[in-house]
C-alpha cells in the first residue's frame, strides 16, 4: 500500500486528503488551522489523518502541501528586512511603479504599499542600452557601499535588478559574485537568474517579493521539512501558482512561486476529476464563505496568467493596476469575487439590492448562527427558502435560528422594497448569483470560449448550493459535484505534477529570428530544467519540457503565449508559431493582421516531472433508500413546493435524483432545481444535468 | 425623490443588467489595450471606452480616464445629428473640439449597436493619437487656431455597413505621421466597439429589447438619484477660488516671458444641487489654452465625484450630472469659442479647474476636499528619425507628480491624480521602441508641500536624445503657480523644464511649445509635489522622522518648513 498525501492550510481549517494509489480510496481529515505557527497546525493534521486511517509513514509516497505564508507574509507586512540594489538613477523603480491610481475617483486612498523601504534602496554606477551594450561600465566600489549597508542595517535578503539585465546579466552577475561571497547567509535574488523579462518595474517587483518572503518562505519549509522528516514522511514538495509541485531548495530560489498555492490546488482537482471522468473542458467553481473563485480547463489544461499582483486590493478586477506587487510568473488564471455564505445584503441610497463586500464572516456569522450577527447574509437566503436545513446545517452542532434569518430579511430587505421574504431571499440569490457568474464569464467568455461547452465542477462548502443556478445562466448544462466539496482543495495536491517555469527574453521580429540563437536560448532553459528534474530525482521516462514563445504583433504592447515544437529550430518552426499566433490573436480579439510582422519577446520552458495518474473510487452504500425526507424549498420554476431531501452518504451509484431535490452532504448541500437530474457516479461523483430545453 | 420609484426594473435583474453593462465598457477596454499599436495606448492607457443609448447619453464608462466622463456624450450626440439613420456595420470617425470632441488628438469611434435591426444604442472610444498631422510630431505645439493644430474631422461616415470609405481613409492616413501604426490603433478602436456592441445585443437578446432599452435609462436615473441623495446630506455653503496659469506658449510681441491668466471660480452648494460658475475669469488666449465647456465640466465633474462619493457607488454615466451645473463666459479661457486653438487645454484646463473646485470647497467642506495635487499632465512629445532604422519616430509621454495631502492622510509620491490616470510607459519599452536614453527616473526630495499631512512627491526625469536631433514639444503647468495647500499646509514644488545642450549650455523653454534638441543633448523633468493639509508644526515627529530617513525631505527642508533644530 502507499499513499499520497495532500495537506492545505485555509483561512479556519488545515485540509488532510489521502488517496491509496492503487485502490484510489480516498480519506479525510480536518483540524483547526493554527495562525501562529501554521506548522504545528500540519503537523496535528498529519499525525491525526494517518493515525485515523492505520497509515504508516513509511506507506506515504507523496508529501505535497499549500501554504499561506508567502501571501500571508505579504499581506500582514511581515516580509524579511529586504534592500535594493538598482542602476544609478533607478533606485525608486519599485515606487514609481506605472503611475496608475486602482481607485479612480477615492480621494482617501492609500499610496500602494512598498516592501523595500527607500532608504534600503541603493544604486550602482553601471547601465547597459536597449541592444545590452555596456555604455557605463559597474563601478564594483558600489558594491562594496552595498555589502557595508547590509551589514550595518540587519539586511535579512537582497534583491538585484539592473535596467536591461533581461539581455545581458554580466554587472548583475558579478554583483551576485560578490554579494555571496561577502555574505554568505543573505540570500541574494538576481532579477536575471529569477525573471530575465523585459519592464524594469515588474521585474524589480518580482524579484523584490522574492526577497521579501524568501527568509520566511525557508525558515517555514525547512522547519516543516525537519517535522516531516521525524515522522519519517517523505520530501516536502510545495504547490506552486501555476499548479504543479516544486521541492523545498527549487522554491527557495524563486519564493514567489508559492503565491496562491492552496486556489491553484483546487483548479488542480478539478482538473484531475476532468481527466478520469473524460471531460477535457471545465470550469471549476470554488465558493466558501468570503470568496468564490473560478477557473477554466480547455482540452484538460488549466490556464496560467502572467498579470498577477499579491496583496494589495485583491484581483476581482485583474485589469486594474491594483494597490499590489506585480508578479511575473504564471498564476493559474482565477476571477474571484468577494461573495460568498457570509456575504451581507443591503440596500443602497439608490434603491439597488447589493450583497457584499462586506461579510459577517465567521463572527459574527450569518443572523441564523444567534452568535450577535443582525443584517441578512446570503446563508440566512439559503436558509430562509429552504435549500439549507436548520438541522443539518453545521451537522447539527450549532442551533439554527431560522426564525431570526427572516425577521433580518424581512426587517432589511423585504419591507423597504415592498415584496416579501421569499422574493427578498430569491433575489439576493440573483444579485450573488449573477457576481459569480461575471467571475466564471471573465474565465470563459472573455476570453473567447463558449462557455456552454464546458461542464461546471462546483466545490467548497457553498458552492454545490449555487452551481445549478449559476450554470443555467451561463448556458451550462452539466454540473459536477466532487467528492469531499469541502475539503477538494488538498485533493488537488496528489494529483499533480512537479512543474517549474522558465522564461528568457528574446527580442527580435520573428522574421529576422536566427533560428540557431532561438535553439540555443531554449536548449539553456531545458539544461536547467534538466538539472532540476535531476536534483527532484524524477526517472528520466517521466520528464516532459514543453516549450512556448510570447508573440504580439510589432507595434503591440501585449502577447500571447504560442506553444512552440520540440527538437532543433526551423524556419519552419518559426512558421508554424506565426501561424498559431494570427489564429490565436483571431480567437481572443476578433481580429487578425496577416501582412504585419510579428515580434517575438520572450521565450518559455516549462519543465514537467509527471508523477503517475490517480484515479479516485468509491464504495456506495446500496442497502436502503437515501431519501430521508422532504421540507418547503422556493425555487424560482414556480415558487414553494414539497421538495425530496436525500442523504448523500446512502446514496448508491447509480442512483438517480430528479429535482427539485435536495441532497445533503457532511460538507455540502447539493441543490438539484426542477428540470435537473443528479446521479451518483462509480467515482463518487456527483453528476447533474439540466434537462430544461 | 422617492428612493426606489424611478426603478421600475426589479431590483435584482436591475443590478445584474447593470453590472453587465459596465462589464462591457471594461471588457472594450481590454481588447483595446492589448491590440492597439502605439504605446500611448497600449501600455499609458490614454483613451475611454463607453456605450451610450440612442439618444448619445452615457450609459457606462469603462474604468478609464475621469477626463472624458462630461464629454464623451457630446462625441456621440454630434454623430447622431450628422447623420440620424444607421445600418449595422456603420463606423463614424471625428476629432472636432468645435463638434463634440475634445482636442485634435482625441480620435473618437462611435459604431452603432445593434439587435436584429433594432438600433440599441453606441459604443464609443475616444483615443489620444500621438500624431494627428500640424507642424509639430505629436500635435502639440503652440498655435494660434485650431487650423494650424493638425487634421480636423467632422464627423464622417467611416465604413458604411461595413465597407470601408477608401477616400475617407487616404486622406486620413496621409495626414498623420507614423501612419501604420495609427491604423492598427484605429482597428484596436473599431474591435473595441465591436465587443460593446455584441455584449449589448446579447443582453437584448436575453432580457430582450425593451427591457434592456428600459434599463439603459433607469442606469442614468439611478445615478441621479444616488448624486443628489449624496449631495443633500452634504452641508450648503458658497465659496470663490482663483488661480493663475503660467500662460498659452505663444510669445506675444515684445513680451520676455509668457503672459499668466486668471481663472476665478464660484460654488454653490444647494440642497441636492451644486452650481459652478466661471464669472470673472479671463477671455481666450491667443495659444491653445483654451476649454470647450464640455472639456471644463469634465474637470469639475471629476472633482464633485471625489468629493461626493469617495466610495465610488454612482455608476459614471450622463445620469450623474444633472445635479451639477456648470457655467461660464462665452469665448474665455474655461468655454472656447470657434477658431480659438485648444489642445493644451484639453489636460492643462481641466486639471486645474478640478483641484481648484477643491479651494471652492473648502470653506465649507474642510474634511471632503484635498489639497492641490501636481495641476498638470507634463507632457513630453519627441519626434525625428531613428538612427538605429533611419525611420521616423513619434513619442508621447505623461509623467506624473504628487497626489494632494487630504484631511486625514499624507499626499501620495507621483501617481495620476484627478482627471488622468495614465500610465508611464516603462523605460526598456521605451528605450527599445525610440532613439532616447532615460537616465534618471526618480522621486523628488522637498517637493511634496509641507504640511501636518504632507504633499506628494514629484518626480524627476532625465531623457538623453540619442543619434539625431529630435524636435521636442511640452506642454506642462503650474511652473508659476505651484499647487497649492490648504488649512494651512504649504504649496508643493513647481514644475521645472531644462534643456541641457552637450556644449554645456543650459536653456528654459517656456511650459509649452516646441523646441529642438540635439544629439546627446538632455531634457530634465521636475514634476510637480502636490500641496500639504494642514499646518506644518502639527506634523507628527515619527512621520518627519521617517521623510527624513527616506529622504522625501531634507535636512535643511526640516529646519526651514518644520521649524526643526538640528
Amino acid at each position: 500500500m502507499s499513499w499520497r498525501v495532500g495537506v492545505d492550510i485555509g483561512g479556519t481549517f488545515t485540509d488532510v486528503a489521502l488517496v491509496d494509489e492503487e485502490t484510489g480510496q480516498i480519506g479525510i481529515a480536518k483540524v483547526p488551522t493554527t495562525p501562529r505557527d501554521f506548522g504545528q497546525g500540519v503537523v496535528q493534521a498529519l499525525t491525526i489523518a494517518l493515525g485515523e486511517h492505520d497509515i504508516a509513514a513509511s506507506n506515504v509516497s507523496l508529501l505535497s502541501h499549500a501554504t499561506t505564508v508567502v501571501t500571508n507574509a505579504i499581506l500582514e507586512g511581515k516580509g524579511a528586512n529586504a534592500m535594493l540594489v538598482s542602476t544609478k538613477g533607478f533606485r525608486d523603480v519599485l515606487e514609481l511603479r506605472r503611475s496608475s491610481r486602482s481607485s479612480l475617483y477615492d480621494m482617501f486612498q492609500d499610496a500602494p504599499g512598498l516592501l523595500i523601504p527607500r532608504y534600503c534602496r541603493l544604486e550602482v554606477d553601471e547601465r547597459l542600452d536597449a541592444a545590452g551594450d555596456v555604455v557605463t561600465s559597474l563601478d564594483e566600489a558600489d558594491i562594496d557601499a552595498v555589502i557595508a549597508f547590509a551589514k550595518d542595517n540587519e539586511i535579512e535578503a537582497i534583491a538585484v535588478s539592473l535596467m536591461f539585465s533581461f539581455l545581458n546579466d554580466v554587472h548583475e552577475r558579478i554583483i551576485g559574485e560578490k554579494l555571496r561571497a561577502a555574505l554568505p547567509h543573505i540570500p541574494v535574488f538576481l532579477s536575471s537568474e529569477v525573471l530575465p523579462e523585459i519592464r524594469e518595474f515588474e521585474r524589480a517587483s518580482t524579484t523584490a517579493v522574492c526577497a521579501y518572503v524568501g527568509p520566511i518562505l525557508e525558515s517555514y519549509l525547512r522547519r516543516l521539512e525537519g517535522a516531516t522528516g521525524e515522522m519519517g514522511l517523505p520530501g516536502l514538495y510545495v504547490m506552486g501558482s501555476s499548479g504543479g509541485v516544486f521541492d523545498v531548495g527549487e522554491g527557495l530560489k524563486m519564493p514567489a512561486m508559492a503565491i496562491e498555492s492552496g486556489p491553484a490546488a483546487g483548479v488542480i482537482a478539478a482538473a484531475m476529476i476532468g481527466r478520469q471522468l473524460d471531460k477535457p473542458n471545465l470550469l471549476s467553481f470554488d465558493m466558501g464563505g468570503t470568496t468564490a473563485k473560478a477557473s477554466l480547463i480547455k482540452d484538460g489544461v488549466v490556464e496560467t496568467t502572467s498579470e498577477y499582483e499579491v496583496g494589495g486590493d485583491g484581483n476581482a478586477n485583474r485589469w486594474m493596476n491594483g494597490t499590489g506587487h506585480p508578479i511575473r510568473v504564471p498564476v493559474i488564471d482565477l476571477a474571484e469575487v468577494s461573495a460568498g455564505g457570509g456575504s451581507i445584503a443591503w440596500i443602497d441610497p439608490g434603491g439597488a439590492l447589493k450583497v457584499g463586500p462586506q461579510s459577517a464572516g465567521a463572527e459574527p456569522g450569518p443572523v441564523c448562527y444567534d452568535a450577535g450577527g443582525t443584517r441578512p447574509t446570503v446563508t440566512d437566503c439559503n436558509l430562509a427558502l429552504g435549500y439549507l436545513d436548520s438541522e443539518a446545517l453545521l451537522a447539527g452542532r450549532l442551533a439554527i435560528r431560522a426564525d431570526k434569518a427572516m425577521t433580518a430579511i424581512e426587517e432589511h430587505l423585504a419591507s423597504p422594497l415592498g415584496i416579501g421574504v421569499d422574493e427578498a431571499a430569491a433575489g439576493v440569490l440573483n444579485v450573488v448569483n449573477a457576481a459569480m457568474a461575471e467571475a466564471l464569464r471573465i474565465v470563459s467568455v472573455e476570453r473567447g470560449h463558449d462557455a456552454r461547452e464546458f461542464s461546471l465542477v462546483a466545490f467548497g462548502g457553498a458552492g454545490p448550493m449555487h452551481a445549478a443556478e449559476l450554470a443555467a445562466e451561463l448556458g451550462i448544462r452539466e454540473v459536477i459535484v466532487p467528492p469531499i466539496p469541502g475539503g477538494f482543495s488538498a485533493l488537488g495536491l496528489v494529483a499533480t505534477d512537479l512543474k517549474r517555469d522558465y522564461v528568457k527574453t528574446h527580442f527580435i521580429s520573428l522574421d529576422q529570428a536566427d533560428t540557431d540563437a532561438v535553439s540555443a536560448a531554449f536548449s539553456e532553459m531545458e539544461a536547467s530544467a534538466q538539472r532540476m528534474l535531476r536534483a527532484a530525482k524524477i526517472p528520466e521516462q517521466d520528464w516532459v519540457l514543453e516549450r512556448a514563445a510570447d508573440l504580439r504583433y510589432g507595434r503591440q504592447a501585449y502577447e500571447l503565449t504560442i506553444p512552440a515544437q520540440t527538437g532543433a529550430v526551423t524556419t519552419e518552426t518559426l512558421d508554424q508559431l506565426a501561424r498559431l499566433f494570427h489564429e490565436k490573436h483571431r480567437q481572443t480579439y476578433g481580429h487578425d493582421n496577416p501582412d504585419e510582422t510579428i515580434q517575438l519577446v520572450n521565450l518559455r520552458v516549462t519543465a514537467i516531472g509527471r508523477f503517475e495518474n490517480i484515479e479516485l473510487s468509491y464504495t456506495g452504500k446500496t442497502e436502503g433508500s437515501s431519501l430521508k425526507g422532504s421540507r418547503s424549498v422556493w425555487f424560482r420554476q414556480g415558487g414553494r413546493c414539497d421538495c425530496a431531501v436525500h442523504d448523500c452518504a446512502r446514496l448508491g451509484i447509480g442512483t438517480e435524483v430528479v429535482g427539485p431535490a435536495v441532497i445533503e452532504a457532511v460538507d455540502t448541500t447539493i441543490v438539484i432545481p426542477p428540470g435537473w437530474r443528479a446521479r451518483m457516479n462509480p467515482t463518487g461523483h456527483i453528476l447533474m444535468e439540466n434537462d430544461n430545453e | 425623490m422617492n428612493d426606489a420609484t424611478a426603478i421600475r426594473t426589479d431590483a435584482a435583474t436591475f443590478e445584474v443588467v447593470k453590472n453587465a453593462l459596465y462589464a462591457a465598457a471594461e471588457e472594450m477596454k481590454i481588447v483595446l489595450a492589448k491590440t492597439a499599436y502605439s504605446p500611448l495606448l497600449k501600455v499609458a492607457g490614454d483613451y475611454s471606452c463607453g456605450l451610450f443609448d440612442a439618444d448619445g447619453e452615457m450609459i457606462a464608462q469603462g474604468p478609464d480616464l475621469p477626463i472624458h466622463l462630461g464629454s464623451m456624450p457630446d462625441a456621440v450626440k454630434a454623430v447622431i445629428q450628422a447623420f440620424g439613420t444607421f445600418e449595422e456595420g456603420d463606423v463614424f470617425i471625428h476629432n472636432d473640439p468645435y463638434f463634440g470632441g475634445s482636442h485634435l488628438p482625441d480620435v473618437n469611434i462611435v459604431s452603432p449597436s445593434f439587435h436584429k435591426g433594432d438600433l440599441l444604442g453606441f459604443a464609443c472610444v475616444r483615443a489620444h493619437w500621438p500624431d494627428i498631422g500640424s507642424a509639430t510630431p505629436g500635435s502639440y505645439g503652440a498655435v494660434t487656431e485650431v487650423f494650424g493644430e493638425g487634421l480636423r474631422l467632422p464627423p464622417i461616415r467611416l465604413y458604411e455597413a461595413g465597407v470601408l470609405n477608401q477616400g475617407v481613409d487616404a486622406i486620413i492616413f496621409t495626414n498623420v505621421r507614423t501612419p501604420d501604426e495609427r491604423r492598427g490603433d484605429m482597428n484596436a478602436q473599431i474591435a473595441a466597439n465591436r465587443r460593446g456592441s455584441a455584449r449589448l445585443s446579447e443582453l437584448a437578446e436575453k432580457y430582450g429589447v425593451d427591457t434592456l432599452r428600459r434599463i439603459m435609462v433607469e442606469v442614468m436615473d439611478y445615478s441621479e438619484i444616488m448624486m443628489r441623495k449624496f449631495l443633500a446630506e452634504l452641508p450648503d455653503g458658497e465659496g470663490s477660488f482663483e488661480d493663475f496659469c503660467d500662460g498659452d506658449g505663444i510669445l506675444e510681441p515684445g513680451e520676455e516671458d509668457d503672459e499668466t491668466f486668471t481663472i476665478r471660480m464660484h460654488a454653490i452648494k444647494s440642497g441636492d444641487t451644486l452650481a459652478v460658475d466661471f464669472t470673472g475669469s479671463d477671455p481666450q488666449v491667443a495659444g491653445p489654452m483654451n476649454a470647450p465647456l464640455s472639456v471644463t465640466a469634465s474637470g469639475i465633474y471629476t472633482a464633485v465625484k471625489m468629493v461626493v462619493d469617495p466610495n465610488g457607488m454612482i455608476p459614471p454615466n450622463s445620469g450623474c450630472w444633472r445635479a451639477i451645473t456648470v457655467t461660464a463666459p462665452e469665448a474665455s479661457v474655461v468655454n472656447a469659442s470657434f477658431p480659438a486653438p485648444v489642445v493644451y487645454a484639453n489636460h492643462e484646463m481641466s486639471h486645474r479647474v478640478s483641484d481648484m473646485l477643491f479651494g471652492a470647497l473648502y470653506s465649507f467642506l474642510p474634511e471632503r476636499v484635498m489639497a492641490c495635487s501636481q495641476g498638470t499632465s507634463s507632457v513630453l512629445t519627441l519626434g525625428g528619425i531613428d538612427y538605429r532604422s533611419g525611420e521616423p519616430y513619434v513619442s508621447y509621454e505623461s509623467i506624473k507628480g504628487g497626489f494632494g495631502a487630504r484631511p486625514t492622510k499624507d499626499g501620495i509620491n507621483c501617481v495620476a491624480a484627478g482627471i488622468s490616470n495614465m500610465m508611464n510607459t516603462p523605460i526598456e519599452v521605451l528605450e527599445m521602441s525610440f532613439p532616447v536614453r532615460v537616465e534618471e527616473y526618480s522621486v523628488l526630495t522637498d517637493s511634496g508641500g509641507a504640511g501636518q499631512f504632507r504633499g506628494g512627491c514629484g518626480a524627476r526625469r532625465v531623457w538623453r536624445v540619442l543619434g539625431n536631433v529630435t524636435r521636442g514639444a511640452v506642454c506642462c503647468e503650474r511652473s508659476k503657480s505651484p499647487p497649492f495647500g490648504l488649512a494651512g499646509g504649504q504649496a508643493g514644488s513647481p514644475m521645472r523644464i531644462s534643456l541641457e545642450d552637450p556644449d554645456g549650455g543650459i536653456r528654459h523653454p517656456l511650459s509649452k511649445g516646441a523646441f529642438t534638441v540635439p544629439a546627446d543633448g538632455r531634457i530634465v523633468f521636475e514634476v510637480p509635489g502636490s500641496g500639504g493639509y494642514g499646518p506644518a508644526s502639527e506634523r507628527d515627529p515619527a512621520s518627519l522622522a521617517d521623510d527624513l530617513k527616506n529622504g522625501y525631505v531634507s535636512e535643511e527642508a526640516a529646519r526651514r518648513d518644520y521649524g526643526i533644530k538640528s
